[in-house]
């Protein structure tokens, strides 16, 4: 790891999935923190200044819509991309029930699970722009 | 149209009961019609003949009354010097007187010869010869004669001219009559007698008679008619009227006609002719007698020698009587109609009685129809609408369970429904999550991968976690078995008799041996002994469920290298089984939450595989169906008890 592309906040309650991910993600280059449910992940968001979050919306404590309100409310971290990780075939259904909670989020900030690493990766770099 | 049918029905019946009362009603009247008509007819031809008898008592009279006044006079004593004298002049004077103050038609003396002498009503008139005639000749012999007898218009004519002029009968045309053989009748009809007269010797010197001609002489018949009947009228008619015929010609009578004249020249109808002149017997029948119905009767009137020479007839007016009978036959119909009427309003009533049930039944299936259940009627009878009535409320009452039972089946239906729809949401979410990092893993372990490839190490952590992933999508799958089991068998549980150590621990122990030998860890069987003898009446599989999730919970849950305890007691009424492990334990405020449906405690452990949320929540189910009860002990950071009791049956049928 002599050179990081950019930092990843991954949050799973699930620690296999967050395993997985970081793994996938490590061996793309990039330098992963992880989190396990939504407290956390605001903790981490403030402490490591991360360039991306992958967020999971199921999640004891504070689920992911409740987080993703807070970081985008946050003028410190409401710049940091967010990518939410949703089941599939609720794409939609989010996407209506974020707008109720006035987040802005379009059908390209989702990523269905179960994750492919390898789309998980392209949209990664979409999305951060390099 | 309901209304319509049920008036129908209700008046079918009336007129059913309507034609039934009608048509007795009409024979009795008809019957009671006929016998009344018998009885008066009869009861008025009893009357005419009692008339009759008392008419000729009558006439009878008349002439005993004239053989009475003959025969005194016949032996008076200015008759027997005259005739013994022969001077006439003043007897002739005297006998005249008598035949006045008596009201006789001729008073004659004839000698011993029968040659008249003098007549007291013709006294120019004597010497003719009067012994051919039969009473003279009986007098002569010295009997007293006395009868009815017919007079030619010559001998009339000697007696008296008037008499002979007010014998002089026309003949009138009458309708019915027999054909007339002649236009006129000139012989009279009269009442005579003949007495001899003696003299002091008691020799017969001579005979009287005297005598009343009947035609035109009304004494006789209005006598009959005031003895009879006396004197009675209706609206203006006599009720009785009397009759002499001389032969078939009306002489003297009462009967009157349209101008009120006595309706004297005219003659007898044909049928009485022939039965009473001809045949000689009394004729009795209604008859139309000039301008009225009478009832009437007819004798002959005999001679001294017993020939018919007339009839003596007597009538009743029939109108009273019809009256009478038109009287008895109207009130006989007032009852007739007033039976009519109560039979109507019976049969109305009636009607009513039984067509009420039926409106009630009616109103009750329409109920039903409009989901009002259950719907019943009032049973007021024990007949077969009675019986209806019973079936029909039976019917409701079970068409109202019956639904009820499928309403609740439907609910629980329903409820189960709602329940699988749930467990396969949850199912799907709780599988995404193993199978999302097999996917994950597999698709890194390509060669088409985008990141670097894995290093042997990150190769064996993602096998590791793959295969402990697989394993819970194993156990995952296992308990979903279980729960569709459970409820499946919420509908049919089959329990037996089941020995708890053989045929459920010992087979629970054989399948988790696999990962005891992985967890290093010692399972211990206490009470053993006594556990060998405990039978319970339960179902085997769903039992076998319970044994598998709690070791299988006990190994997941307890520390390596721990011991398992699989533990019985028993008391009077229950008995009670527990596994315990060593291990971290439960906090006392989640011992209850353990047992709900897709809980699981504890954080994520990096070595251990998750519940799946169903183990304890599907032992608890069955534990429960079978009248048991469940519940976790713990103790923070030592060990974890989970016990539960089955009841104690005899036989086990009671709790079967």
């Amino acid at each position: 790891m002599a050179e990081t592309k950019a930092k990843i906040l991954v949050v799973d309650d699930e620690p296999d999935i967050v395993d997985m991910l970081k793994m996938s993600l490590e061996n793309a280059s990039y330098e992963v923190v992880e989190a396990y449910d939504g407290n956390e992940a605001i903790e981490k968001a403030k402490a490591e200044k991360p360039d991306a979050i992958i967020l999971d919306l199921m999640m004891p404590k504070k689920d992911g819509f409740e987080a993703c309100k807070e970081l985008k409310n946050d003028p410190e971290m409401s710049g940091i991309p967010v990518l939410v990780l949703t089941a599939i075939g609720q794409e939609i259904s989010h996407t209506r029930y974020a707008k109720s909670m006035g987040l802005e989020l379009e059908s390209d900030d989702f990523i269905s699970k179960p994750v492919d690493p390898n789309f998980l990766l392209k949209r990664l770099e979409e999305f951060l722009g390099t | 149209m309901e209304i319509f049918n049920k008036i129908r029905l209700r008046f079918r019946l009336v007129l059913y009961f309507l034609i039934v009362v009608v048509i007795s009603g009409a024979i009795a009247t008809l019957v009671g019609i006929r016998l009344i008509n018998t009885s008066i007819i009869k009861q008025a031809q009893n009357q005419v003949m009692h008339d009759l008898s008392s008419a000729w008592m009558v006439y009878n009279e008349k002439l005993d009354d004239l053989k009475d006044i003959v025969e005194l006079t016949s032996n008076r004593f200015f008759l027997n010097t005259a005739l013994t004298n022969n001077e006439t002049g003043a007897a002739a004077k005297e006998l005249e007187d008598t035949r006045v103050k008596y009201d006789l038609d001729f008073l004659t003396v004839t000698d011993e010869q029968g040659i008249v002498v003098f007549r007291a009503s013709n006294p120019l008139v004597a010497g003719d010869d009067q012994s051919s005639d039969e009473l003279v000749r009986r007098a002569l012999r010295g009997e007293i004669a006395s009868a009815t007898q017919i007079v030619p218009r010559e001998k009339l004519i000697l007696e008296s001219p008037k008499l002979a002029e007010r014998a002089y009968f026309v003949l009138k045309k009458t309708p019915k009559a027999k054909p007339a053989s002649k236009s006129v009748e000139d012989s009279g009809m009269v009442l005579k007698v003949a007495a001899p007269t003696f003299d002091h010797e008691g020799r017969i010197i001579g005979t009287l008679y005297g005598g009343i001609l009947i035609n035109r002489s009304y004494d006789i018949v209005d006598s009959i008619k005031e003895t009879v009947y006396k004197g009675e009228a209706y609206k203006g008619k006599d009720i009785g009227t009397a009759t002499i015929f001389q032969w078939d010609v009306r002489i003297s009578t009462n009967v009157t006609e349209l101008d009120g004249n006595r309706a004297i020249e005219t003659r007898v109808s044909e049928s009485v002719y022939d039965a009473v002149l001809i045949n000689g017997k009394s004729w009795i029948d209604r008859a139309f007698v000039v301008r009225d119905w009478y009832i009437t009767a007819y004798e002959p009137i005999r001679d001294i020698e017993g020939r018919i020479i007339g009839i003596l007839y007597v009538g009743i007016l029939e109108e009273p009587y019809i009256i009478m009978r038109q009287e008895i036959v109207w009130s006989m119909l007032k009852y007739l109609i007033i039976a009519v009427a109560a039979a109507m309003v019976i049969a109305f009533l009636l009607g009513r009685q039984i067509t009420k049930p039926i409106a009630h039944l009616v109103h009750a299936t329409r109920q039903i129809y409009n989901g009002f259940l259950p719907s019943t009627v009032k049973i007021t009878s024990k007949d077969e609408i009675g019986i209806l009535s019973e079936s029909f409320n039976s019917m409701s009452h079970k068409l109202k369970q019956t639904l009820d039972e499928k309403d609740k089946a439907y609910a629980q239906l329903k409820d189960l429904n709602v329940r699988y729809l749930e467990l396969l949401g949850f199912a799907t979410h709780e599988l995404m999550q193993p199978l999302g990092v097999l996917k994950g893993y597999l698709t890194m372990m390509q060669q088409s991968f985008s990141g670097k490839r894995l290093s042997p190490e990150q190769h064996e952590h993602a096998v590791g976690t793959m295969l402990r992933n697989v394993n819970m999508l194993v156990d995952m799958s296992q308990t979903y078995l279980q729960l569709s089991k459970i409820e499946s068998g919420q509908l049919d549980t089959q329990k037996e008799r089941t020995n708890v150590y053989h045929d459920i621990i010992i087979p629970a122990i054989e399948s988790a041996r696999p990962k005891l030998m992985v967890e290093e860890m010692e399972l211990v069987i206490e009470n053993e002994n006594s556990l060998d003898r405990v039978d319970v009446w339960a179902d085997p599989i769903l039992l076998r469920i319970v044994y598998n999730n709690l070791i299988s919970n006990a190994i997941k849950y307890g520390k390596r290298r721990g011991k398992i305890f699989i533990g019985f007691m028993g008391n009077e009424s229950v008995f009670q089984f527990n596994v315990k492990n060593e291990g971290e334990g439960i906090t006392e405020d989640k011992l209850d939450v353990i047992f709900e449906k897709f809980t699981r405690l504890g954080e994520p452990s990096r070595r251990k595989q998750r519940g799946t949320g169903l183990g304890l929540y599907n032992t608890k189910e069955i534990v429960t169906k079978h009248g048991g009860k469940i519940w976790a002990e713990s103790a923070q950071g030592e060990w974890t008890d989970i016990i539960f009791t089955l009841p104690k049956t005899e036989n086990g049928d009671e709790n079967g």
